[in-house]
């Protein structure tokens, strides 16, 4: 058991930031890139979607419910691959790895926001909106002014889950071969074949330090101080009245 | 623009089958026991008794903030070491059990270590999902019950549970949808469902449109059919509520 942590003690600058000062960042501080950009992405994807399905009517809304809804049908995975082939053919480029997985965790994350957002906005009431459009605003001042800034107190929990879940979505990287935390776990373990159970228990526990921080520090940002009085546990997000997954 | 070269030969398009298969028996039996496991986690999370209380919060903190591949991995890897080695080398073999008209074959040991991974992971959600079905019932239920002189047994089992089910249902098959996607994963631990036999489709015939889209067809068409289960679901538990 000794010579199991040495072992692991051993390997952890390289589970941390990979072969970094020399060759590319790696490990758990890929990880947190990866996850930082394919949030901000995924934001603005879902705050796209969601005006969208708020301001949109008739067949348009139909067809922009059908392209989240794809995108909320199939796995994260399937969705790697077609990125991973469809990328490079659509733009005459080679994409690294790393660019196709943001982008697959970056669109199906959006799609779920949509519907964060969306059932935000409709949350806040027609009232609200109604009475923008009787001070003389457009809908989109209306929607801008009047709407977002209520709805996002609304949204921001499932804001907090799905860039939490993120973190953990990332590890999908590992079966197209980016250099990210679960990745190197599956090095290390190989390198050093007789403790699987201690690294792999290892690097769980170094995902859970990430996902609970970041949901802490989320919730204070998002929420503020009152929020952090009043903890929201992270094991029970606010109901949503759209399911959640994962 | 993408290139599309002629249909898959029929022999590929079995495998393909073949791995949906997968992914259907794999789902439906991670669907089966992360059901009970769920229902005796809510139980759990909402006993009376504190230490039960918090090892079930412990359970869902540790499962849930940690990402199913490497759980996987772990089940893999790591638990086929702690075994000891007979039980490693009867997992390995083949094991049949004739039952008369079919038989039965033991599964492979990616097919246990995937379905106790994505049980274990799945647990967490459905036991959330049936926790927050019974805190959705409003207290008032239970006192009534109590006041028309129900044991707590009998008001927990008649007037609570068919109400928190209720509340309970559309979250648990979006739960459920997860499952199917998420048993996407076990082709990290070498397990041959369905997105492992679209890949491998892929690499034998480099017609990657044509495999990954059959792939992506079946899962919709999976959801999809969950979808229309949870109305009929739905409706089937509206009309009887209204009979009654």
């Amino acid at each position: 058991m000794n010579d199991a942590f040495s072992a692991i003690l051993a390997n952890v600058p390289y589970l941390l930031v990979g072969s970094f000062p020399d060759g590319p960042l790696g490990g758990a501080a890929l990880t947190l890139v990866m996850a930082a950009i394919s949030a901000v992405l995924s934001a603005v994807l879902g705050l796209a979607g969601g005006i969208g399905l708020a301001m949109t009517r008739g067949v348009l809304h139909t067809i922009l419910l059908a392209v989240i809804g794809f995108f909320r049908a199939i796995p994260v995975l399937m969705l790697i691959f077609w990125t991973f082939f469809l990328l490079p053919v659509l733009l005459h480029i080679n994409v690294p790895g790393l660019a196709t997985v943001v982008a697959a965790l970056a669109l199906i994350g959006g799609a779920y926001l949509s519907h964060s957002v969306f059932a935000g906005i409709v949350a806040v009431g027609d009232g609200q909106a109604q009475a923008g459009l009787s001070l003389g605003l457009t809908r989109w001042q209306s929607m801008r002014y009047v709407l977002l800034p209520q709805a996002i107190r609304i949204m921001a929990p499932s804001f907090i889950n799905q860039w939490v879940s993120l973190v953990k979505d990332t590890s999908l990287a590992y079966i197209v071969g980016v250099p990210e935390l679960a990745f190197l776990a599956n090095q290390v373990n190989s390198r050093l074949m007789i403790y699987p159970v201690q690294v792999f228990l290892f690097v769980g526990l170094l995902y859970l330090i990430l996902c609970t921080s970041l949901d802490a520090l989320a919730t204070r940002l998002l929420l503020g101080r009152e929020a952090v009085a009043e903890p929201r546990a992270i094991v029970t997000p606010l109901p949503v009245p759209i399911q959640h997954r994962k | 623009m993408i290139p599309i070269n002629g249909w898959l030969a029929p022999k590929y398009l079995t495998w393909l089958l073949q791995g949906f298969g997968m992914t259907l028996g794999l789902s439906a039996l991670v669907i089966v026991a992360g059901t009970l496991g769920g229902c005796l986690l809510a139980l759990a999370r909402t006993s009376r008794i504190a230490p039960l209380r918090r090892a079930g919060a412990l359970y869902v903190l540790v499962f849930r903030n940690s990402p199913l591949i490497v759980q996987l991995l772990f089940w893999y890897f790591g638990v086929a070491t702690l075994l000891p080695e007979h039980a490693m080398t009867w997992l390995n073999t083949p094991h049949v059990i004739d039952l008369g008209i079919f038989r039965l074959h033991w599964p492979s040991f990616e097919f246990v270590a995937g379905w106790i991974g994505l049980t274990c992971y799945s647990i967490t959600f459905i036991g959330e999902e049936f926790r927050s079905g019974l805190s959705g019932v409003p207290a008032g239920q239970h006192n009534a019950a109590a006041a028309l002189g129900l044991t707590p047994l009998a008001a927990f089992f008649h007037v609570i549970l068919p109400q928190a089910v209720r509340i309970s249902t559309p979250p648990l098959f979006g739960q459920y949808m997860n499952i199917v996607k998420n048993s996407s994963l076990t082709m990290a631990i070498g397990l041959a469902e369905l997105s492992y036999s679209s890949r491998q489709v892929d690499t034998e015939t480099f017609k990657t449109f044509q495999a990954f889209g059959v792939a992506t067809v079946l899962y919709i068409l999976t959801i999809a059919m969950l979808e229309v289960v949870l109305v009929v679901v739905q409706r089937s538990g509206a009309r009887t509520a209204v009979r009654r």
